[in-house]
């Protein structure tokens, strides 16, 4: 049994190495088919662009080798946790790194928690107000949310919250709880909307299909009052479809909060990248993407581990 | 994008003007503040009407401390390794030079008090003494060598203004003397840039790589010291008690960034007190927000077409002819709310640094061959023109990314060549790859002619001209002229100014002439400040002046 579970967790562990491995070279051979050239970037200047300014800082940075070469010293480095220095700051890239995962991090937790309240929330409402109007409310209202794409929903609630009412401050993250609560509401508002929609409906059909079980048909005709069979029965079996969900939704937030992040000025990882593609920074946009797919690694890995706890039906079928 | 990149000065650097959108831009054609000024109820401002000064009224008082906005974190605060202009912005609080940029965009001696000539090859410089750095040790002619020769690494940003220097020494307790190889007329401009910072030399060696990074204190003797910077988050500055010279008015600046409508927000909503707005769109989209006010210097900064060896601008006439048709007013109000001026040559107003008179009179002349908007008669010479030298049999394609500013110019661009007759088509690339133009021949290779900036970080014309040089890796068009390569190295190793300045005239009477470049228009310095606040330049000078030190109250009490 112990042997097993050490056998099972060896194979989880040895799949996510493998799979982060395989995503780190294709992360790097993208960078390096990305137009343009770093090299112009490095130089320092347009007044600069000599072909022989040019040649030296390939040569300086390496660039000029075949990208096996390239990737190998950068894998090398990376086993010896040295991520290397970004070629815009010469700062440590994991200082850079450091510096402002917090912030995504934080947008993405209050995110994910204003769509698990509201979604869920939502799903449940229509779920158990079945074929009313409150479920066509519920479903129409969040399929319009989901329409709007973030950064305009970014946009609009900045101008309207943030610049004519001034409720919510308009630029940075803010510190200390409170402050960075205020700071993140307007962003992890727009980040959320578009994830209301997929949210309720799982949790709306995770739900009826919970409710049309055998033993719940049992449980009503025994007379269990129907606020007891929605909660202890209805919505406990429909936990499993609802985690799973929502965790796949947090987990693509992390590679999603780019747009979000350039409209309210935030530093986090969004806008390193975005900053780092452009100029070439191969250093950065590579720490900063594995980092990403390591994130949605994790979070996905963590559901399924979650998954057998909250479905027995599934417990027995994992192998 | 983000461009934002498009993006950095002197050097050239600043990104793109305009291109602030690009990291929306690549989601969305909507949205960005920065760039529809009409959308955000800004009413554009007339060109013509623009009135540009150095300085704002003085401040009345102190002030305990200032919010101020970037456009973008600075890269570093090495200035040697990475010269940007968010960081030029910060540190020309802090950190001081051999001689000092004015708001005028005049140059005079500075931390090097005196500086004698005893032949043109020779510059003896005395350093001030009583200069302290921030960690209270003195600042000796030893430390000031050591950062000349810091500078001069050819792995350094400024390395190529020591090309002229033969030797630098120390020949006396306070002196330094620097010998050239041919007489350099624009070393002084250099050393008033980034070029003269004074370095305190055991602070730079004491933090190694990590030199300018985040965490890591200032190595400078300037009116302020470096007090914090949290990487992504903000950085701080502060008064330095021990400072030689005045006391700064304002006591601690609070520097924070953001881009494109984050930017705009920012100050429309008071979370930051003022800006110096790279691009003229940004502060279009402000202008008339309650509570702000703006100011506009001048600066050496430009738009211009710079064409290309692929053939189809080939001819001189040709070149000259598209001057002629260009609509410059109209591309300064649709493309940049009015914040940009037509302009007769390819280097800003901020570059007379001396001689202003004879140069202003110089591009008043100069507006025949580029006119504000072409009159029948300029169509009509125009068209001659094309006529007599033969019209190429292929479009003229016009290089540029999607920034709204470059938008509208390649737009005038390809309208001007049709009404003279001539094809043309507007070729546009991702931002990222935009800069690639200045730098790869091959990218080029594909273009007739580039929608471009430029500016110089010196306060001398011929900062530039030598862009038109034979063998300049920025003359594109192959322009070849015995007489412009011969009077460009004359300027260049003239020290007397009103001599070099009626020089650099004739120089660029010929190279507006040949159209090398076709100008468009100068963008000048924007200011964007609280109406509570005034004092600091307005000009580009900002880059090379402790600006913050004379932020402080409108008001006083």
């Amino acid at each position: 049994m112990a042997l097993r579970l050490v056998l099972r967790v060896g194979r989880r562990i040895s799949g996510v190495l493998a799979t982060l491995l395989a995503a780190s070279f294709v992360i790097f051979a993208a960078v390096y088919a990305a137009p343009g050239d770093p090299a112009v970037f490095l130089a320092g200047g347009r007044d600069k662009l000599t072909p022989e300014r040019l040649a030296q800082v390939r040569a300086e940075y390496h660039l000029d080798e075949p990208l096996f070469v390239q990737y190998g010293r950068w894998l090398w480095d990376c086993v010896h946790l040295d991520l290397g220095r970004s070629f815009k700051y010469s700062d440590q890239v994991a200082d850079l790194v450091a510096a402002r995962f917090p912030t995504t991090l934080q947008l993405v937790l209050y995110a994910t928690v204003l769509f698990v309240v509201l979604g869920v929330g939502a799903g449940v409402l229509a779920a158990v107000k079945r074929s009313t109007w409150v479920d066509s409310a519920v479903v129409g209202a969040t399929t319009l949310a989901a329409s709007v794409p973030s950064f305009v929903a970014a946009i609009a609630l900045v101008s309207f919250f943030g610049v004519r009412l001034g409720w919510f401050p308009v630029t940075g993250s803010g510190s200390g709880f409170l402050d960075t609560v205020r700071h993140l509401t307007l962003p992890a508002l727009s980040l959320a909307l578009g994830a209301l929609a997929l949210v309720s409906r799982v949790t709306r059909q995770a739900m009826v299909d919970a409710a049309a079980s055998d033993h719940v048909e049992a449980a009503r005709a025994s007379g269990v009052p129907e606020r007891d069979i929605v909660r202890r029965h209805v919505l406990r079996n429909a936990l499993g479809p609802i985690v799973t969900m929502c965790g796949l939704v947090m987990a693509g937030m992390l590679a999603g909060t780019v747009v979000v992040e350039t409209a309210f000025g935030l530093s986090g990882i969004g806008s390193l990248l975005v900053g780092a593609i452009n100029t070439h920074d191969f250093p950065v946009a590579q720490a900063v993407l594995l980092l990403m797919v390591t994130g949605y690694i994790v979070v996905t890995t963590l559901v399924d581990a979650v998954h057998p706890l909250l479905d027995p039906r599934v417990q027995g079928a994992a192998r | 994008m983000t461009t934002k990149r498009p993006k950095r000065p002197p050097r050239p650097g600043p990104r793109a003007v305009g291109a602030g959108c690009a990291a929306l831009a690549l989601l969305a054609t909507a949205g960005c503040a920065g760039a529809d000024t009409s959308a955000l109820g800004g009413k554009p401002a007339d060109a013509a009407k623009l009135k540009l000064s150095p300085t704002t009224p003085p401040a009345r008082g102190q002030l305990d401390r200032a919010d101020w906005l970037l456009e973008d974190e600075p890269d570093s605060l090495d200035l040697d390794t990475q010269g940007t202009s968010a960081g030029r912005v910060v540190l020309t609080n802090v950190c001081e030079r051999l001689y000092q940029l004015q708001p005028d965009m005049s140059v005079k001696p500075f931390l090097a008090e005196k500086a004698r000539t005893p032949d043109d090859r020779t510059l003896v410089l005395t350093v001030r003494d009583g200069v302290t750095f921030h960690d209270g040790s003195k600042l000796t002619a030893a430390d000031v060598l050591w950062s000349l020769k810091r500078h001069a690494d050819p792995d350094m940003e400024q390395a190529d203004e020591f090309g002229n220097v033969k030797s630098m020494e120390r020949t006396g307790p306070r002196e330094i003397t620097v010998r050239f190889k041919e007489p350099d007329a624009l070393f002084t401009k250099a050393l008033a840039g980034d070029a003269g910072i004074v370095w305190n030399p055991r602070r730079v060696r004491a933090a190694g790589q990590e030199f300018g990074t985040p965490g890591h204190g200032d190595a400078c003797s300037g009116p302020y010291r470096l007090k914090s910077w949290k990487s992504g988050d903000s950085l701080s500055i502060e008064a330095y008690d021990g400072y030689w010279g005045k006391r700064p008015l304002t006591r601690r600046v609070d520097f924070r960034w953001a881009s494109d409508s984050a930017f705009v927000n920012a100050l429309k909503t008071g979370a930051a007190d003022g800006a110096y707005a790279e691009s003229p769109n940004t502060a279009a989209a402000l202008r008339t927000t309650k509570g702000l006010k703006q100011y506009y210097g001048p600066s050496t900064a430009s738009l211009a077409l710079i064409p290309t060896a692929r053939g189809g601008l080939k001819a001189p006439a040709v070149r000259r002819a598209l001057s002629l048709a260009l609509d410059r007013e109209g591309i300064a109000n649709s493309g940049y709310g009015g914040l940009v001026q037509p302009w007769a040559s390819p280097v800003g107003a901020g570059s007379w640094g001396y001689e202003k008179e004879h140069f202003a009179a110089a591009q008043r002349k100069l507006t025949a061959l580029a006119p504000v908007s072409p009159t029948a008669d300029d169509l009509a010479e125009a068209k001659r023109l094309v006529k007599e030298a033969g019209a190429p049999d292929d479009p003229i394609v016009i290089g540029t990314d999607s920034s709204q500013g470059r938008t509208v110019v390649a737009n005038a661009t390809r309208a001007a060549l049709q009404r003279i007759g001539l094809k043309a088509q507007i070729k546009t690339v991702p931002p990222a790859q935009f800069e690639e133009f200045y730098s790869d021949p091959g990218a080029r290779a594909d273009i007739d002619a580039l929608v471009g900036d430029w500016y110089i970080s010196k306060s001398d014309p011929m900062g530039f001209y030598d862009n038109g040089l034979s063998d300049s890796s920025n003359n594109w068009v192959g322009f070849k002229d015995a007489t412009y390569d011969r009077l460009t190295r004359r300027a260049l190793a003239t020290l007397d100014d009103e001599r070099r300045a009626r020089i650099t005239t004739d120089i660029q009477r010929r190279f507006v002439a040949a159209a090398v470049w076709i100008p468009v228009a100068q963008v000048p310095t924007a200011l964007v400040l609280s109406d509570r606040l005034t004092g600091p330049p307005a000009s580009q000078g900002y880059l090379y002046y402790p600006w913050a030190a004379e932020l402080g109250p409108r008001k006083a009490g």
